[in-house]
């Protein structure tokens, strides 16, 4: 099916390969799950599989591409459309019809198919991928996760062999994304289309796939099964975040208990946790003689079983006497950054967006604000540094209300960075970058520089001083957007999605700046919905919906007990409390420390 | 806040073949280009309106008609102040210009803008119903029919598309900058340009990537694949349609046999002529303006009927 021999890829103006000697053969009907660090090569792979490199981007190319026997050098993309089908990682960008069904017909009308054709394979796309009731919508009136499953139909109508998706969940939020990911796995399923998939989400893929693909600069640099690849400590070193299930897994056995396989899901997880704990008596009796610690059968009973359950805000670790002030917030004696009173919003179309919030939000704070899509997070945050002004209650900084002031005023106190870096950025170099919001915050040149070189240095950006941003890496470009607004000292820094699409180690190097930043006295406001996230680095969880506080408390309160907002690990302990686990346990890492 | 774009409301106007509207629309043009009387140009421009209300855009009518207005006051005041015939002078400037000599407003450039400015609305006013109430797919395909390049209207097509993105963008690297401390509208002129210029840039930079992704992703289902491209979609002219056409090329037709009539001509110049019909012109006039509304009554019919 696919079969690849010495790839090597250079781009047009580039000395260094962005695939280097790459030998694959893909089967029919596998399931292939593509990951690796971002630049590691893995979309320019996926280009080459239906020409896209080298027709369209140029550049060298050696080594032979086969799909389906034929050379893909040797035939243009439009040729291959019909064995490959590409999706693309953003929604917004590989819709080009009005509605619909006119987008699932454009690809057949291009390779001129007869009108009645066209008609029964776009039905029969509409039924495969489940979109029927979108038929006649608008493109640009589709969700995030209706794009992409239509995008699938569009090249789904075209009797691909294979296909091919480049992270096409990353810029969706998880319901989109669950929603996307079913129709991939039951297209393999039930048609055995091979599917090649580049994904961040391990854990919620990993279980479907036959085989793990990892690329590194350009390199494969392992290629297994599931399991076997994942319990490999290699992969972990390569910036790809492990399931915490995985990690889990491995922990228990390093410590020598028997654990069975490599489970891969939550279900697997269960059933072979639930075999290694009640096979290890002597593990578990050894723990009875401390209550606190204990994982008695009766331990439900318990209340707070371990100490980190209600221990963790009070961490012996932590210094700074602003930290670990979460769970108190509401008797908290520090004056708050932020306080919102009773905060409505409508926007001038007639959507009411906020009903009556009230929050605040002291110093040394972590919030991850969560919710669906349209629950009013976003336009909440706006209304913290006045790009939004309320309808009707205030919103209080400190001793300002931000109906009295104006954005650039209140950009002094409360920092606000966007998802997508490349909005920030549009200096000739990164020092300029700093110097810009210092500048426009009225900074003079002297006092600047210091600042702008404890921040360079901070972000560990000293280095790209005097190279044009934009060029930078991902990952280096959203610390030069974190760092520009950094500069200035904000009080408060607001956070919107900094992590979708986030490949782990980025996301956790991320969240290690803005742990330190809030342990200096001051606060930061995450909004997310990445739960993994949100369970591992805050310690207070807001989560909205419909324009109002559904539950504001520390995140172990607010975390363990919700369906959809649940981490991994928190659904694995809640099936495994009759053997004494603790409900609220959300990471991997404090199921490790419980079942020591 | 009305948005710019087409949203199917589903009604009969929407749901009407694009020819008979865009016929429509032409008509409308010829008619408003052929007669000069006021009175007929403003009966004209009224008679828009029930298509209009029948597709229920009104709203989009009204933001595109504030614009129009203003167009038409400055039309009325430049050719007030410009035109110098006319014989009923109701200011006399105190100075002369060389050559031009000494202006003057009359009474006649006044009612000039005026008349002009009808002609203008009604034409605005039609093509409200091409922007609104025609599906962009469906004009696509209309112009491909009438012969034009299909990859350039496809370009004209998705570059429309890509609009309201560009908006968004646009607003949200706005609001990036502002929270970095920017101040847009403060300065002097080159602050400003450079205020702006932050803006832009990433603006044009994200623009460019997406042009590369949109490219990418219609190459791969096959774009331009040099074979004559099929369409799925048809613009089939049914019965009704024709109907409906018919009756839009009577009304063309007619009113181009009343101007051979001598009816809905007008004088401005040198004298501001009285506006006077005869009881014969009023009822040609009246037919004129039902046939022009035949299009709308017999669109929601066809709903009706098709829904029955």
């Amino acid at each position: 099916m696919v079969s690849i021999k010495n790839l090597t890829f250079y781009y047009s103006g580039s000395d260094k390969p962005a695939l280097r000697d790459i030998n694959l053969e893909i089967g029919d009907g596998e399931f292939v799950l593509l990951t690796g660090p971002s630049g590691g090569g893995k979309s320019s792979l996926c280009r080459c599989l239906n020409g896209l490199i080298p027709h369209f981007y140029g550049g060298k190319i050696t080594g032979r591409v086969g799909v389906n026997g034929l050379d893909v050098t040797k035939h243009s993309t439009k040729e291959l459309a019909t064995m490959v089908g590409m999706v693309f990682q953003d929604p917004e960008n590989q819709l080009v019809a009005m509605d619909v069904d006119s987008e699932l017909a454009f690809g057949l009308e291009n390779l001129a198919f007869a009108k009645e054709v066209i008609a029964r394979r776009v039905e029969e796309a509409l039924d495969t991928v489940g979109i029927v009731s979108l038929r006649h919508r608008a493109t640009s009136e589709l969700s995030g996760g209706e794009k992409q499953r239509v995008a699938i139909a569009s090249v789904l109508a075209l009797y691909p062999d294979i296909l091919v998706l480049d992270e096409p969940t990353s810029e969706l939020d998880p319901k989109g994304a669950e929603d996307v990911l079913n129709v991939v796995e039951r297209l393999n399923d039930e048609l055995g289309i091979t599917v090649i998939l580049v994904e961040h989400r391990l854990d919620r893929v990993v279980a479907h796939s036959d085989r793990v693909i990892v690329l590194e600069k350009g390199m494969i640099t392992a290629d297994g099964g599931p399991r076997s690849i994942l319990s490999d400590g290699r992969i972990s070193q390569s910036g790809v975040g492990i399931p915490p299930i995985i990690k889990l897994a491995q922990a228990v056995k390093s410590k020598g208990n028997l654990i069975d396989n490599t489970p891969l899901t939550v279900k697997e997880g269960r059933i072979a946790l639930a075999k290694t704990l009640r096979h290890s008596k002597p593990f578990a009796s050894r723990h009875s003689e401390h209550p606190s610690l204990s994982l008695r059968a009766e331990g439900v009973a318990i209340p707070r079983p371990f100490a980190i359950a209600h221990g963790d805000n009070k961490g012996p670790v932590i210094a700074s006497p602003f930290y670990g002030i979460a769970s108190e917030t509401k008797q908290s004696h520090l004056k708050p950054l932020i306080e919102v009173k009773n905060l409505w919003h409508a926007y001038p179309d007639g959507f009411v967006a906020l009903k009556g919030i009230n929050l605040k939000v002291c110093p040394g704070e972590f919030v991850a604000i969560m919710g669906r899509n349209a629950s009013g997070k976003t336009t909440l945050v706006k209304h913290f540094n006045g790009l939004l002004k309320p309808t009707k209650g205030d919103v209080i900084l400190g001793d300002i209300n931000t109906k009295e002031a104006t954005v650039a005023e209140l950009s002094r106190k409360v920092g606000y960075v966007f998802q997508n870096p490349n909005d920030h950025l549009f200096c000739d170099t990164v020092e300029e970058e700093l110097a810009f919001t210092l500048n426009n915050l009225g900074v003079k040149s002297e006092e600047a520089k210091p600042l702008i070189n404890r921040t360079l240095e901070r972000f560990g950006l000293m280095q790209y001083r005097y190279q044009y941003p934009r060029f930078l890496s991902g990952g280096e470009k959203q610390r030069v957007a974190l760092a520009s607004i950094l500069v200035a000292q904000p009080q408060v820094i607001i956070l919107d999605e900094p992590t979708r699409g986030m490949e782990y180690r980025l996301k956790a190097e991320l969240m290690k700046f803005l742990d330190q930043y809030r342990r200096e006295g001051r606060a930061v406001i995450l909004v997310t919905q990445d739960v993994e996230i949100a369970a591992e680095f805050s310690d207070r969880v807001v989560l909205l919906s419909e324009g109002k506080i559904v539950v504001d408390g520390p995140r172990r309160e607010v975390l363990s007990r919700a369906l959809l907002f649940s981490p991994q690990i928190n659904r694995l302990a809640q099936a495994l409390k009759s053997y004494g686990v603790s409900g609220d346990i959300l990471t991997a890492e404090e199921m490790i420390e419980a079942l020591k | 806040m009305v948005s710019y774009k087409y949203s199917d409301k589903g009604t009969g106007i929407h749901r009407l073949n694009p020819w008979c509207k865009l016929a429509w629309i032409a008509g409308v043009c010829i008619l408003a280009l052929l007669f000069d009387s006021p009175v007929y140009l403003l009966l004209l421009s009224l008679s828009t309106l029930p298509v209009i209300l029948a597709a229920r855009v009104w709203k989009e009518w009204l933001s595109v008609m504030k614009f129009a207005f203003f167009l038409c006051l400055l039309i009325i005041v430049v050719n007030a102040l410009v035109s110098n015939q006319g014989s009923h002078v109701l200011y006399q400037f105190p100075f002369a210009i060389p050559i031009a000599g000494a202006p003057r407003i009359t009474l006649e450039g006044i009612l000039w803008g005026v008349g002009n400015s009808l002609r203008l609305l009604a034409i605005i006013s039609a093509f409200t119903v091409l922007m609104f109430a025609i599906h962009p797919d469906d004009l696509m395909l209309a112009m491909v029919k009438a012969k034009l390049p299909y990859k350039s209207v496809m370009v004209t097509s998705l570059s429309t598309k890509f609009v309201p993105a560009l908006i968004d963008d646009a607003q949200r690297i706005a609001d990036g900058k502002k929270s970095r401390g920017l101040e847009l509208d403060k300065g002097g002129r080159i602050q400003r340009v450079k205020s702006y210029a932050s803006i832009a840039i990433p603006l044009l930079s994200n623009s460019l990537d997406r042009a590369v992704q949109v490219a990418e992703a219609m190459e791969s289902r096959a774009f331009g694949s040099g074979q004559k491209r099929t369409f799925y979609k048809e613009l089939k002219l049914s019965k009704g349609d024709i109907t409906i056409l018919s009756f839009v090329f009577s009304s063309i037709a007619f009113g181009i046999f009343l101007r051979c009539l001598g009816q809905g001509g007008y004088q401005y110049y040198p004298v501001v002529e009285a506006v006077s019909l005869t009881a014969s012109e009023w009822a040609m006039l009246f037919v004129l303006l039902l046939l022009v509304n035949t299009m709308p009554i017999l669109a929601l019919l066809k709903r009706k009927v098709s829904l029955g």
